[in-house]
């Protein structure tokens, strides 16, 4: 541990030798996914439009503290945060689904190294020392690794089952498994480790939002947070009542119950075909049409095997939320022969 | 035979899960488990006089067990367990009145202090919301929302069905 606490310390002395060469280069090991580097080298040096990080002597020996501190399966978990940073932070340099989805698959390929390695809550200030300098700074912020790691566990089980709900993973392993964030301060802004955590957070919170407006209908052109929040609010609430009342109307009309499984699958496909945009509006009264080319209505419900095609995007679109829905791939029904294959 | 399509409609899964998409899942398991659901309700109660409340958990019911992957719908589950009389009906309707509680809390940082306020009242819509921190909960919403959206389709042309 003390060699490795010298070579870090020794990268760190480098920097303004060797500015290419990243600072998290040594873990490289410890890391199976190589999708890393262009968030951490894009973040951290050269390449990015900010300036490359000053680390000086109190940064290094926070790297010999952590280390000796819990080992080394949580070296790779302390740089997924940097790479975090980078999602919330740099997003201007790269796509959102392309930063989600590296943190995703990093963040999956973890969950096997730190498990069982749970350090202990602590926080870390590098702020007197770093403020000194005018520049950017690098501070270290540690949240809670217990409650992330069992939440990612959860998460990852339950993500493997479908690859397309991964969005749900993906942006809750972010959260929990940062054990740091490597925040860089902007210019001219408080170096404050509150203010900088502040900051992260809120950037997290503005990311969903930014993904909430497209899947609630209309909200493409409201800019500002409040509004926004108002909107999804009278949007959930209206779907809530729109349940009540029809299990209401369920409830009367309950003893014929006779449902077509394939009537109501096609009614969603109808659904997500009349939204054919990026923002999913839920028309309620629109997609009820009568060319609903594979109608049986028998007493004892029939299944078929439906096309795959436009509920894709719709749900692509929930769950992985950064991606764009796809409305190119739509086409028509197959006839319905009345067999039942819903699966194979 | 129809034992065997009973069967079959319960099993969700196929060999290659990527191609069937996760709103026909969600849907084909929330109908799979609503309508047994009803029916059963509808024998025990042998008459017309079927419970809205009864309804309204049949139907929260379904909700949370087709979207286990959520963590709303854990909480949901706890909730409808938990309160196993039917009063939690109620609850969706109150919403709109709890909302209009706080809007008069608005300290220093005027604009943060309502952001505030508005996620929390996004909380409370969503089970379980209250427990968790704002950035889950963000993204919690998102699924929620869905589900709930296709969950009105399939009530919707449920009732179609019948009337």
């Amino acid at each position: 541990m003390g060699g490795e606490s010298n070579n870090e310390g020794e990268m760190g002395l480098n920097h303004g030798h060797d500015p290419s060469m990243p600072l998290y280069a040594k873990a490289d090991p410890y890391f199976s996914s190589s999708d890393w580097d262009p968030v951490v080298n894009g973040g951290g040096f050269s390449s990015s439009p900010y300036p490359s990080v000053v680390m000086d002597n109190p940064g290094m020996s926070c790297f010999t503290h952590y280390q000796s501190g819990s080992g080394y399966p949580d070296m790779p978990a302390s740089l997924l945060p940097f790479g975090d940073c980078g999602g919330g932070q740099f997003l201007g340099s790269e796509k959102n689904g392309e930063s989600v989805g590296r943190l995703m698959r990093a963040g999956e390929s973890h969950d096997q190294v730190s498990d069982d390695g749970v350090s202990p809550t602590r926080k870390r200030r590098q702020a007197e020392a770093e403020s000194q300098r005018n520049k950017k700074a690098v501070e270290e912020f540690q949240e809670d690794p217990q409650r992330g790691s069992d939440q990612s566990q959860k998460r990852q089980k339950d993500g493997q089952s479908k690859e397309t709900m991964n969005k749900e993973s993906s942006q809750s392993e972010e959260a929990p498994k940062e054990n740091y964030i490597h925040m860089r301060a902007r210019r001219g802004q408080a170096t404050n480790s509150h203010s900088l955590a502040e900051r992260v957070r809120r950037e997290k919170i503005s990311e969903r939002m930014r993904l909430l407006q497209e899947l609630v209908p209309g909200c493409n052109k409201i800019t500002g947070k409040a509004v926004m929040l108002d909107e999804i609010i009278n949007y959930v609430q209206s779907l809530q009542q729109q349940v009540e009342f029809l299990s209401m109307k369920l409830a009367t009309v309950n003893p014929e119950i006779n449902i077509d499984m394939d009537r109501i699958i096609a009614k969603d496909l109808l659904q997500s075909r009349d939204r054919n945009t990026p923002t999913l509006g839920l028309n309620p009264f629109s997609g009820f049409q009568g060319t609903i080319p594979n109608i049986s209505t028998t007493t004892n419900p029939q299944y078929n095997s439906l096309p795959q095609t436009a509920l894709e995007s719709e749900l692509q679109s929930l769950y992985q939320m950064g991606f764009v829905s796809n409305p190119s791939t739509m086409s028509s029904f197959s006839p319905n022969n009345g067999r039942l294959k819903p699966e194979l | 035979m129809e034992r065997q399509i009973i069967n079959k409609k319960k099993r969700v899964f196929s060999v290659e899960p990527n191609k069937i998409p996760p709103s026909e899942v969600f849907t084909r398991k929330y109908t799979s488990h609503l309508v047994p659901a009803l029916k059963k309700l509808n024998m025990n109660k042998n008459s017309s006089q079927v419970n809205q409340l009864t309804v309204k958990h049949e139907v929260d019911m379904a909700l949370a067990l087709s979207a286990q992957e959520f963590a709303w719908s854990r909480f949901l589950l706890q909730k409808l367990s938990s309160s196993n009389n039917p009063t939690t009906a109620t609850s969706s309707s109150s919403n709109g009145i709890r909302i209009q509680e706080r809007s008069g809390k608005e300290g220093g940082g005027d604009e943060d202090g309502e952001i505030e306020e508005k996620l929390r009242e996004l909380q409370k819509l969503l089970p379980g919301g209250e427990e968790m921190n704002v950035e889950e909960m963000l993204s919690e919403i998102g699924t929620y929302i869905k589900c709930l959206e296709l969950q009105t389709i399939a009530l919707k042309s449920m009732v179609q069905d019948t009337t």
